[in-house]
């Protein structure tokens, strides 16, 4: 990766207080038994927005060592706290293996049978090509099983762009031919400051728009994430912070954007800023407005936009006055967006909480 | 074109009243103090809100679209606008782009936003937020040089990063406001408070605008009004209303504790009342939203009104005491802040009674100022035999009350009054030498008397006595007619010095009969225990008491020495005219002086009396102004046309305005503003010329 000046100077600022956090949360973590060695973090089918339709995903959330960016000198994410999930020390690539096999053997009747199409999002809380975490016979096999079935059109994994290699990618197109391939990278914003002062990527809208050529050069899709309201923005400027992040990415033309409100994870800086009372998760009125504002029914002829908030309803969530009906009645919606695609849908909810005003008067302050 | 501000008249501690213009094409006055009110959507699709603020002159917009609505400027004609924008910075720049022409020709003034990080963790971390803020700024700042702007200062909680800010406040002249973002949010860190706003007022041009949000209830109001804020931020009203509150200025109610809603305003004789106490809507939101910024302006309307025409510093303690920050404050501020407060603090009040609520008023800055002028000033008239000291009376000037006219009968009874020393002891003030019984404050402070002193006023007291007492020679004969804890003070004296104190024998009141009786021998017993030097000779005019008064009060607003070089003969005979003032003929030359003015207790000179007292070539020691020219055009002195200046000018007090060369007197003027000021901004009114060459 090209190195940034924004970034040269991070160690002796917000990095230093994320690595003590997260240290302090992993020395406390659980030790995982030998036996889940062998199993995912979690996997799951539920329905889904595939790229032309509706459909399913089956999604595998594998334990491998962890993403080496939290792991390294600088601490990580602000907001992530996914290494928890990791096996530093025991994990291997046999058990990597393994977990996939897991998730198959329990899976794949089900995937077989159904009527649907499904998406498969291989999701390791890292980089799926860093070869630190999964190696490349590991890849390969991961491969091999998933080109094998028939209903799987679509296949997802997330990295870090400096290890997004056009051999990778190539390798990887040869092994999954006539399937959708697209790579997910956590770009959050376009903001290169927002992105690497207060979220501490390490990364440059540069360097994602280098990845994103190669991933097009090799005829692959991109999905950005997004990040809805980072740690130390307000609510206003977070709208304003997503609005202009899409707008970049629809010119860029991107093939999916996926909004991720923050969640408080457990042994983050967001964690902690949430515990003092200097932190609140977006509010659902927030997503629905910079969905509005952000993108047009035309745009999304071409770019799919999707999200599928983590914790969504619950106070470490997004979330709006925590009623069940209001939070129940937002996730609705939500859902109806992500699937259908149209902008309409967002209108068309048939609970509006009042709430709402509590919102539009303290969104500008905090 | 005008000012953007301009300070019209200083007050007590820092609070200043005076008027911005925000239009740049005519001339629209927004007055100061002030509060702004917010305009959002929400607010606006009320027909009270509109109602209860169209007359209100400045208000706070955070949406583009404020910015072109036409109704906007027909509705609220005649209002300042202030453009606060709380998203992103590239959002802003967008929108300044966009309406250049508007924030240029417009009453609107746009604040540059630093709306986050909104927490920092650590002073690194947020140098480094600063740095970047203060780069944007100054790049917006080059860009627009025509444009006025407001700076938003952050601090995260960390006093020393105001020093991050001045740099760019003192280099680019298009900052007219300062805009407090965080600074208010924990009045807990009152020291850092107090810190940054010294900084501000010692360090940058004190025409800057200081406003203030952020967490701010009114609550608050009249303290930040006190330390020198000249707009606060409604804003937060709004949170504190979709958190259901309803403010009573004492508390912030929740919602369902209102039983009985004690104000009278329109949303409170509207439906709010019903709506209280029953479930959440948006409705009862909205109401309670117009409440409570209603309460807000009208708090800051009786701000204006005391500030202007009552004791306003009486009513930032009454309106602090409850609350232990505030007050602490003000102690704090009175205690170590002492030497720059009172160059900011008129030396008189016209007109107001000043009304002394328990300790927290003992070492207000214009009575320590009184304190310290009046021991500094305070020479004993050579020809003194006598001390007696009295204790005070309710009524003021002492000499009027009952109780010092008894006094008087006994004392006059003597052909040797004129040589009597008269201390008057009283609380808070101190000590005070009969001669300056009229002067601001001792003649309309008031304090509720029970005979019972606590410790720090008989401290005040017994400390001013001995440092009067301690002029005199040690063999003066100083005569007590005390009772009760008067004694203790006397006591105190008494114990520290080497002279002669004697107590007279007081008999139920100092003023029966028998207490009168023993005050008479008790004079009579020891006034021929001490012989002058320098006796007055029989029917000299400096027997008379009230050529005594105006000599010690010369001295008292220039300075020892000054009122027997400008009174040197007998005047002509003094007499009140109607707007209750005396002039100062001097009878052999026919020359008028000056005028005393009850009313202030002040002394005005004439450039007559003025030359009297000080000789060319002149120093600029004490109370000069140096003026750039030999003629002095128009009834007001300005910055610009300053030179060179005093350091100890104080408002309302007056100066000796001198030509360039410092040869001559060209007039006699009085003060707006004290050398702080002056020092501290190039441009704005100076003084009221009273009289000019």
């Amino acid at each position: 990766m090209k190195k940034n000046s924004i970034t040269d100077d991070y160690k002796t600022k917000i990095s230093e207080k994320i690595k003590s956090i997260r240290l302090r949360s992993l020395n406390k973590r659980k030790r995982i038994s030998r036996k889940d060695l062998d199993r995912p973090v979690s996997f799951w089918i539920k329905k889904d927005r595939l790229v032309n339709e509706v459909g399913k995903e089956l999604t595998i959330i594998l334990r491998t060592k962890g993403c080496s960016w939290a792991l390294g000198e600088t601490g990580g994410c602000s907001m992530c706290g996914y290494v928890q999930d990791a096996n530093i020390e025991e994990v291997n690539q046999n058990h990597i293996r393994n977990q996939i096999d897991f998730v198959l053997n329990n899976k794949i009747k089900e995937i077989s049978e159904a009527n649907e199409n499904f998406v498969i999002k291989i999701f390791n809380s890292g980089s799926f090509f860093d070869e630190n975490e999964i190696s490349e016979e590991t890849k390969q096999y991961i491969y091999e099983k998933v080109a094998n079935i028939d209903n799987l059109k679509e296949f997802i994994i997330e990295s870090r762009p400096e290890f997004i290699k056009s051999e990778n990618l190539k390798e990887l197109k040869d092994y999954l031919k006539g399937k959708y391939v697209e790579i997910a990278i956590g770009l959050e914003t376009v903001n290169d400051y927002i992105r690497n002062y207060y979220i501490n990527k390490g990364m440059t809208y540069e360097d994602f728009i280098n990845v994103f050529k190669i991933c097009k050069d090799n005829r692959m899709g991109v999905k950005a994430y997004l990040l809805l309201k980072p740690p130390f923005l307000n609510e206003a400027g977070a709208i304003d912070d997503c609005v202009n992040s899409i707008k970049n990415l629809v010119k860029l033309k991107v093939n999916t954007i996926s909004i991720n409100p923050l969640n408080i994870q457990r042994g983050t800086l967001a964690e902690y800023l949430w515990y003092n009372n200097k932190y609140r998760p977006p509010w659902f009125h927030s997503l629905f407005k910079v969905i509005k504002k952000s993108i047009s029914q035309n745009d999304l002829l071409n770019v799919r936009l999707l999200s599928d908030p983590s914790g969504a309803g619950t106070k470490r969530g997004i979330h709006n006055c925590l009623k069940r009906e209001c939070e129940k009645a937002a996730k609705r919606s939500l859902q109806k967006f992500v699937f259908s695609q149209e902008l309409g849908t967002l209108d068309n909810n048939n609970f509006e909480c009042e709430c709402k005003r509590k919102y539009q008067l303290q969104k500008h302050l905090y | 074109m005008s000012n953007f501000f301009e300070l019209l008249e200083n007050r007590i501690g820092f609070s200043r009243i005076g008027r911005i213009n925000l239009s740049k094409e005519r001339k629209l006055y927004i007055r100061t103090p002030n509060v702004t009110i917010p305009i959002k959507n929400v607010l606006m699709k009320q027909f009270s809100f509109i109602q209860e603020f169209e007359n209100h002159d400045l208000f706070i917009i955070s949406k583009e679209i404020f910015l072109k609505i036409g109704f906007l400027r027909e509705k609220f004609k005649n209002t300042g606008f202030i453009f606060s924008n709380p998203g992103t910075f590239e959002k802003y720049e967008k929108i300044l782009r966009k309406n250049e022409e508007i924030f240029t020709k417009d009453n609107v003034l746009s604040i540059i936003p630093f709306n986050f990080p909104s927490t920092a963790i650590g002073i690194d971390f947020a140098r480094r937020e600063v740095r970047f803020y203060l780069s944007n700024a100054t790049k917006i700042l080059k860009t627009y040089s025509k444009i006025n702007f407001g700076l938003s200062i952050r601090l995260y909680g960390y006093s020393e990063l105001i020093h991050l800010y001045i740099p760019t406040i003192k280099e680019y002249e298009n900052i007219k406001i300062l805009n407090l973002v965080d600074l208010f949010d924990n009045f807990n860190n009152f020291r850092n408070i107090i810190n940054i706003l010294v900084e501000i007022k010692t360090q940058l041009d004190n025409n800057i605008v200081i406003m203030a949000s952020g967490k701010i209830i009114p609550k608050y109001y009249p303290i930040l009004v006190y330390l020198g804020i000249d707009l606060i931020d409604s804003s937060f009203l709004l949170y504190k209303s979709a958190e259901n509150l309803y403010d009573t200025i004492e508390y912030f109610l929740p919602r369902y504790k209102v039983k009985y809603l004690p104000c009278s305003c329109v949303a409170c004789k509207g439906n709010l009342k019903n709506l209280v106490s029953s479930r959440y809507s948006s409705e009862m939101l909205d109401l309670l939203c117009l409440h409570n910024l209603i309460v807000a302006l009208n708090y800051m309307m009786k701000i204006k009104q005391y500030l202007r025409y009552e004791d306003y510093r009486g009513f930032v303690e009454k309106s602090s005491l409850d609350d232990i920050a505030l007050i602490s404050m003000l102690k704090i501020l009175d205690k170590d802040y002492f030497n720059l407060i009172r160059f900011e603090t008129p030396i008189s009040q016209k007109n107001k009674k000043i009304n002394c609520l328990g300790p927290s008023s003992y070492n207000r800055p214009d009575f320590r100022e009184f304190r310290q002028r009046s021991v500094k000033s305070f020479e004993p008239e050579p020809w003194t035999t006598m001390i007696i000291v009295l204790p005070c009376s309710a009524k003021k000037p002492y000499s009027l009350s009952k109780s010092h006219k008894f006094f008087h009968s006994v004392l006059r009874k003597f052909r040797e009054f004129a040589n009597f020393q008269e201390i008057i002891l009283t609380s808070p003030l101190g000590a005070i030498p009969r001669q300056l019984e009229n002067v601001y404050p001792v003649n309309s402070y008031d304090i509720s008397v029970t005979g019972d002193w606590d410790d720090a006023e008989k401290e005040i007291t017994s400390e001013m006595l001995h440092q009067i007492v301690t002029k005199y020679n040690e063999n003066i004969p100083i005569i007590c007619h005390l009772e009760g804890d008067y004694l203790d003070i006397a006591d105190i004296v008494n114990s520290k010095l080497p002279h002669n104190f004697y107590f007279t024998k007081v008999n139920g009141k100092v003023t029966s009969k028998e207490s009168l009786k023993s005050l008479e021998s008790l004079v009579k017993q020891h006034i021929s225990d001490f012989r002058s030097l320098k006796p007055l000779p029989e029917g000299n005019y400096l027997s008379n008491t009230w050529i005594r008064k105006l000599i010690k009060i010369l001295d008292y607003q220039f300075g020892e020495g000054s009122g027997l070089n400008i009174i040197r003969n007998e005047l002509a005979p003094l007499k009140f005219n109607s707007n209750s003032q005396i002039n100062l003929i001097d009878l052999i030359s026919k020359e008028k002086i000056g005028v005393f003015k009850t009313l202030s207790g002040q002394i005005c000179l004439t450039i007559q009396g003025l030359k009297r007292m000080v000789q060319s070539p002149f120093s600029i020691d004490s109370n000069i102004i140096v003026f750039d020219g030999q003629e002095i055009q128009g009834n007001n002195l300005f910055r610009q046309g300053i030179l060179d200046f005093s350091s100890d000018l104080i408002s309302n007090n007056y100066a000796i305005i001198i030509d360039k060369e410092k040869k001559e007197i060209i007039g006699t003027g009085k003060l707006i503003v004290g050398s702080n000021f002056i020092k501290n901004s190039k441009t704005g009114r100076i003084a009221e010329i009273n009289e000019k060459k």
